[in-house]
């Protein structure tokens, strides 16, 4: 019986086809139902579809301005949720004067009653004309509708339009109010088309190599970039274009310049990968960086492509010998400890391998916020027999899963963190990292140091009163 | 064009009109939901598209560092189109078989305002729908964020608990605490000062417990301590009402006009003068003496301001937050002899200018007042001023690195600093502390390890 519906769920059946018992003997397609509409009431983890845009896919880019439609609350959430550093670098060469832009500010239209009433685009206008007046530095506008603006219908791309001639600053309008779609992976998908649609190929980089890639899918979570990012510049090539960490705006626009495209975060970002192959002929691989093992089968394969496999097989030598002595640290302390990981998405399948391969951890469920069937395969191919698969678990059954396969670590949100610390049970971010960054081989060290302190700190030790000379 | 409450004198210029950058408040449903979390067994949900609480638990739990649960609706575009009620109905069931809340406060969004769902009628449906069982109230909130803040969401929850639930029946002797949106420690703190007076009292509401919770291999998904659902009942039966933060009021007012309750608003009890005045009321409507430990309290804290005044005095801070954390606090730091010389605040009220004001002429110095202004705002405005001081919520942090001055943080948010709701301004007692805390930052930033002033001898032989 590979579905299962636990006890606290008993009020809501539907429950039961969005958690599932890997069992080796059933078909393929036996997955998880899941990117289905939350039901009403339950404590989802989810977030929404503005969330998703502006979360996830252009927060990261260094040098624009962010305009939220909105009233005041998206706004000041909408910022500061996420850690994505960006340098000042820019790809001519130049300085951005602000270091971490995207991180400090945020712009809104603080929409009132009467904008409600009468439309906001008046309001749109002049916030994004402060916008450009306020931070003239900044190399492009980007604006977002909300569900308030989504509902009351403001023609947000004329506004944009007019104003990119006035200003001559690109503006660019995403369209994903909170309510489009069951989850934040509606906003990935509307601002990777937004993006090709209305950048690339609008730009020709300063120079080109025959080693350009576009690493896709890459946010520079707490520096994720920053480590990987030397592996390829020591093997020769060149990153052209990150979408979208640490990146520019200018770079969005010469993404189909590439030669070759790398896709790393799959669920956010294999839309636009595919969008420049079919139009542009720049062909993409999947990849995927966590833990030394892929990281080394990913490099040996654009090694492969570039005809670099020596620099490559050098790069994963000279790190494998850093790492060494600190993972057989890791690995003799961790080995057995059991792991539940709930992430956004692909973290459910990039991650339960490593810790199993290197250090000797066994996953006992994994869940997702927003995950589809593609990716729900591949975790269903990656996790042991056993493993409980669950689709966006609310709070309750957080608590059941707790009770019911007792990990000794779960790897997740804030949200869930706080809730398991209360049951006893160590919790780590996941999402935004405790002490990151977790990719790469340096990374994953980091990884392996976060869940042991955490495991291995002192005061799970001192949950029960101790009488002192009670021996 | 928004209607700013600048005064103009120190001003600097200000010309962004229409734009919020980096707002310094949030919307409504944020403010009801913390109204809520401090109702023992209360759920909240909010009634709009899932992104709305799932942005305002991250923050909920960011800086509280505690499990938040707020449910929602999850609108979804076929709903936005046929409107919400079949959503509303479909969570109040789930919630109330799956949680067994022993009440559920709904609040409204930008959303579902928009539609323009009668959240009301929605609940009495459900009601009638469910004739034979016994259903925990079902509070609504209207809560849009295209007007107001976080702040009159938190006056509207309250109101909305006190108008459904209040129910007349003969007298208590208690005392109603509005607390307004301030931390476990300081509800905390205001508890202990009613429990030396030996007057009773209900909280609506008290996050006390609720938001600072011991671990004990336990989870509560609903708040397992707070105001009871009897005491917000019986609160039309107290003597009188105090809203300690003024813009926190409006249940007082309906309880006073409903029931002839007296309401006192405000101001909230920082500092010396503010504290004396919410314990001069006490003892007013009780005929209570003051205890000694209380006098003893307010003694200790004079000799902490006495012996901080030769450090403290004619520095400049700057203040921003919620409009009556930032007048309390404005005061406050006048009777440490130092200058509140910008108040901010996200929030448009008049309240706030005019309590602002009363202060600047009773202490003799003209501040710049933000009312309705942003962080953007105040960061343009501090540049061209000498400040020796910030106070406020994390959101300043970046302000305060820029311009390379210290932040004292308080407020909401606090989440790049451990216990946030463990933060209490309110009292002597607290306030002792924070004197403490107020003088030895200016120590740790101005003075030299022997404890004098860091001076430029240069500039004095010339
Ligand atoms: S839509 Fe309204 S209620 Fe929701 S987050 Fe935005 S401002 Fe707040
Ligand atoms: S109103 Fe809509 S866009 Fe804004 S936070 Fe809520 S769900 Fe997201």
């Amino acid at each position: 019986m590979p579905f299962k519906l636990f006890e606290v769920d008993k009020e809501i059946p539907d429950r039961e086809k969005h958690i599932y018992v890997k069992d080796e003997a059933d078909p393929v397609e036996h997955i998880p139902k899941c990117n289905s509409k939350t039901i009403p009431g339950c404590m989802t983890e989810r977030g929404c579809a503005f969330a998703g845009v502006k979360g996830v896919i252009t927060g990261a880019v260094k040098d624009v301005v962010h305009v939220v439609h909105s009233p005041v609350g998206c706004t000041t959430y909408g910022c500061g949720s996420k850690r994505y550093p960006t340098s000042p670098d820019l790809p001519n060469g130049g300085k951005f004067p602000v270091e971490n832009f995207n991180l400090k500010y945020i712009m809104g239209t603080d929409l009132k009653e009467s904008d409600v009433v009468f439309g906001g685009m008046k309001k749109l206008r002049q916030s994004i004309l402060e916008a450009a007046k306020e931070f003239p530095y900044v190399n492009a506008i980007y604006t977002y509708a909300t569900c308030t603006t989504g509902l009351i219908g403001d023609d947000m791309e004329a506004v944009a339009k007019e104003l990119s001639e006035e200003t001559g600053k690109d503006i660019v309008t995403f369209n994903a109010p909170g309510f489009s779609g069951p989850t934040q992976s509606k906003g990935h998908h509307v601002g990777n088309l937004t993006l090709f649609n209305k950048l690339v190929g609008t730009k020709e980089p300063p120079e080109t190599t025959p080693y350009d890639i576009n690493l896709i899918g890459e946010y520079n979570i707490d520096g994720d970039l920053w480590v990987i990012k030397p592996y390829f510049e020591e093997m020769g090539i060149n990153i052209l274009s990150t979408f979208t960490g640490d990146c520019s705006h200018d770079e969005i626009c010469w993404m189909h310049r590439a030669k070759l495209s790398l896709v790393r975060c799959q669920r956010s970002a294999t839309y636009i990968a595919k969008l420049i192959e079919e139009k542009y002929g720049v062909p993409y691989i999947k990849v995927d960086f966590f833990g030394p093992k892929y990281c080394a089968e990913n490099l040996r394969a654009v090694g492969k492509y570039f005809g670099k496999e020596a620099e490559a097989e050098k790069v994963i030598e000279s790190r494998m010998k850093k790492i060494q002595a600190e993972l057989e640290f890791y690995r003799e302390k961790l080995e057995g400890k059991t792991v539940w990981v709930f992430s956004g998405g692909p973290k459910n399948w990039h991650i339960p391998q490593p810790l199993e391969e290197h250090l000797g951890m066994k996953t006992v469920a994994v869940s997702t916020m927003f995950e589809h069937e593609d990716g729900y395969e591949k975790i269903k191919e990656r996790v042991g027999e056993g493993t409980v698969i669950i689709d966006d678990p609310n709070s309750l059954e957080l608590e059941e899963i707790i009770e019911d396969y007792k990990p000794d670590i779960i790897l997740s949100g804030i949200k869930e963190k706080y809730i398991a610390h209360k049951m006893g049970t160590p919790c780590m971010l996941i999402h935004s990292y405790e002490n990151g960054p977790y990719m790469g081989f340096e990374g994953f060290i980091n990884l392996a140091r976060d869940i042991y302190a955490s495991i291995y700190s002192p005061v799970w030790n001192m949950l029960e009163f101790d009488e002192m000379g009670e021996e | 064009m928004q209607d700013n409450m600048i005064k103009t004198e120190n001003l600097c210029i200000l010309d962004k009109k229409f734009a919020v950058i980096n707002p310094c408040k949030m919307c409504q449903p944020m403010g009801a939901v913390q109204a809520l979390l401090g109702v023992k067994g209360a759920m909240p949900i909010i009634h709009g598209s899932q992104g709305c609480s799932t942005y305002m638990r991250f923050q909920l739990c960011r800086h509280f560092r505690e499990p938040i649960n707020v449910s929602s609706t999850s609108m979804s575009e076929g709903t936005v189109v046929y409107g919400g009620e079949g959503n509303l109905l479909k969570a109040l069931s789930t919630i109330w078989k799956e949680y067994n809340p022993e009440i559920i406060g709904v609040t409204s969004s930008c959303l579902t305002e928009t539609i323009g769902d009668d959240m009301a009628l929605i609940i009495k449906k459900f009601k009638n729908s469910h004739p034979d069982e016994d259903l925990p109230p079902i509070v609504p909130i209207n809560t849009p964020s295209y007007s107001g803040s976080h702040v009159d969401g938190y006056d509207k929850a309250v109101k909305s608990l006190v108008e459904n639930l209040a129910h007349p029946e003969g007298k208590n002797k208690k005392i109603n605490i509005i607390p307004g949106m301030i931390s476990s420690g300081d509800v905390a703190e205001i508890k202990n000062m009613l429990d030396e007076l030996n007057v009773g009292s209900i909280f609506l509401t008290d996050n006390s417990e609720s938001l600072n919770a011991p671990l004990n291999d336990d989870v509560a998904f609903l708040p397992d301590e707070g105001a009871e659902v009897e005491e917000i009942r019986d609160s039309a039966n107290s003597i009188a009402t105090i809203s300690l933060s003024k813009h926190a009021d409006s249940a007082a007012m309906f309880l006073q006009k409903k029931y002839g309750i007296k309401s006192i608003s405000g101001p909230l009890p920082v500092g010396i003068r503010n504290t004396d005045q919410f314990i001069g009321y006490i003892t007013k409507i009780t005929g209570t003496k003051i205890p000694k430990s209380i006098e003893k309290d307010r003694g200790i804290m004079i000799d902490a301001i006495v012996d901080a005044h030769p450090y403290n005095y004619d520095r400049e801070v700057a203040i921003y937050g919620d409009p009556d954390v930032v007048t309390g606090m404005a005061r406050f730091i006048c009777e440490l002899g130092m200058i509140p010389s910008v108040v901010c605040t996200g929030t448009q009220s008049s309240r706030f200018v005019q309590d602002m004001e009363n202060i600047a002429e009773e202490n003799d110095f003209s501040p710049v007042i933000l009312a309705g202004r942003d962080l953007y705002d105040l960061h343009q405005q501090i540049k061209c001023m000498d400040l020796e001081l910030l106070i406020g919520n994390s959101y300043g942090a970046r302000i305060a690195k820029s311009e390379d001055i210290p932040l004292l943080r308080m407020g909401f948010p606090v989440y790049d600093r451990l216990g946030a709701q463990r933060i209490s301004i309110l009292g002597y007692k607290a306030g002792i502390r924070m004197v403490d805390i107020i003088t030895n930052t200016i120590l740790e930033n101005y003075y030299d390890e022997s404890g004098h002033e860091f001076t430029n001898f240069n500039e004095i032989s010339c």
